[in-house]
């Protein structure tokens, strides 16, 4: 169907009929989601494995072998006849991991906080390096006569007397409150 | 002026900014209220255990999320607008000043009884003595009656600058051509500065604005000695 509609479009768009499908078609349908991203195809039934969506669209392998067909086969029949190995393996036929399988922890928060630590580290250097070779000398207001001299004049003239600087300073004990 | 790490609002010296510290007080306090529910809601969602999160339909939560926030956005508005009409009553003004903006010092006109006009230029760094305000102080200060309602007139000579003064609640553009009117009186004596707020050019940081509101007597004596050095 899709290469229908590909050989129709193909001569408006100028491209052969199938391109329009994805890479992914040709392949086998039942490699299930791989580890490291490859190219899906939306339009035909996906595989995942989530825990808020338990339930994904196809089961993890639906190209079955003899042994695995024969298996499903068996399934059909009293489940009391399955032995544990063989409802396992149909498990697997349908899932690709187990709930405490999706659930383990994967360590990648190691290689975050590591790398956080790693680029604060950079910048501290960066910071360093800077306030060293790039910046100015200081106002000579940053002195520290002057900034006592600075205080003293703002606890006279009375700077924010209601709640802030001022009101802080017990004038008649002459110290901090 | 601010004193070292300080994070909140200077203390009032003017009635409009008390109003403006309590109204700010308000609705910081809707807004700290807004985003721990939200910081709560975040943080549940994140980390439940329930697999079924897809409800599409919640008539009774919808009806909440929308008319609460309508709720609160009145809560807001109207000491919002009570401040804004407040800050245009008529107020009989004692005095009127006229602050004219310039690249890069301001000057104030006294002309109500006397022809009384001066500038006020940032004292530079080098310049000040021990224990003044880097890049605050000014040669001559705007001095005014306290108590008493002031009529200030903001204008420029130039480019736009804009007239601040955070104790006192005030920032008004000083636009070329046009003028500005806002008024204030001062609550208590005192020295309250502010910076220019509308970039102007290269010196725009260093075009003070010192308001010094002091007892009648004073403000007379002051202004005859200022008339007497024109």
């Amino acid at each position: 169907m899709l290469r229908l509609i590909a050989a129709r479009g193909g001569r408006l768009l100028a491209r052969p009929p199938g391109a329009a499908l994805t890479p992914v078609c040709s392949r086998a349908a039942s490699h299930g989601e791989g580890e490291a991203s490859t190219a899906v195809d939306m339009s035909r039934p996906l595989y995942w494995n989530r825990l808020d969506t338990p339930l994904p669209d196809r089961p993890f392998k639906d190209v079955l072998n003899e042994e695995d067909t024969a298996l499903k086969q068996k399934e059909k029949g009293p489940w009391g006849q399955l032995t544990k190995e063989e409802k396992i393996a149909i498990y697997r036929l349908a899932f690709q991991r187990t709930y405490p399988e999706m659930k383990q922890s994967t360590g990648e928060w190691k290689t975050v906080v590591g790398g956080i630590f790693i680029f604060m580290g950079l910048t501290g250097l960066v910071v360093i390096w800077q306030s060293y070779y790039v910046y100015p000398p200081q106002p000579r207001t940053f002195a520290e006569d002057w900034q006592a001299r600075q205080l003293q004049r703002m606890l006279d003239m009375r700077v924010n007397p209601i709640e802030g600087f001022s009101a802080k300073w017990d004038y008649e004990k002459g110290q901090w409150k | 002026m601010a004193h070292p790490s300080q994070l909140g609002f200077q203390d009032a010296a003017s009635p409009v900014m008390e109003e403006l510290l309590h109204f700010h007080d308000h609705a910081l306090m809707i807004v700290f209220l807004i985003s721990t529910l939200v910081l709560y809601i975040i943080v549940a969602m994140v980390s439940t255990k329930l697999t079924n999160k897809y409800i599409l339909d919640s008539q009774e939560i919808e009806i909440i999320w929308t008319v609460l926030p309508a709720v609160i956005l009145i809560l807001i508005a109207l000491p919002s607008l009570r401040i804004l009409y407040l800050m245009d009553e008529i107020n009989d003004p004692h005095l009127t000043i006229k602050a004219m903006g310039h690249q890069w010092y301001w000057s104030y006109e006294y002309t109500d009884y006397e022809d009384l006009g001066f500038d006020s230029y940032m004292i530079p760094t080098q310049d000040l003595a021990p224990g003044q305000f880097r890049l605050l102080e000014a040669d001559h200060r705007m001095v005014v009656p306290v108590e008493s309602p002031i009529r200030i007139l903001i204008s420029a000579e130039d480019v736009l600058h804009s007239w601040a003064v955070p104790a006192l609640g005030i920032k008004m553009d000083a636009v070329p051509g046009r003028l500005n009117q806002t008024a204030f009186i001062t609550s208590r004596p005192g020295v309250f500065y502010g910076q220019c707020s509308e970039i102007c050019g290269a010196n725009h940081s260093f075009m003070p604005i010192v308001v010094e509101a002091v007892p009648l007597e004073h403000f007379e004596s002051w202004s005859s000695l200022m008339l007497e050095d024109a």
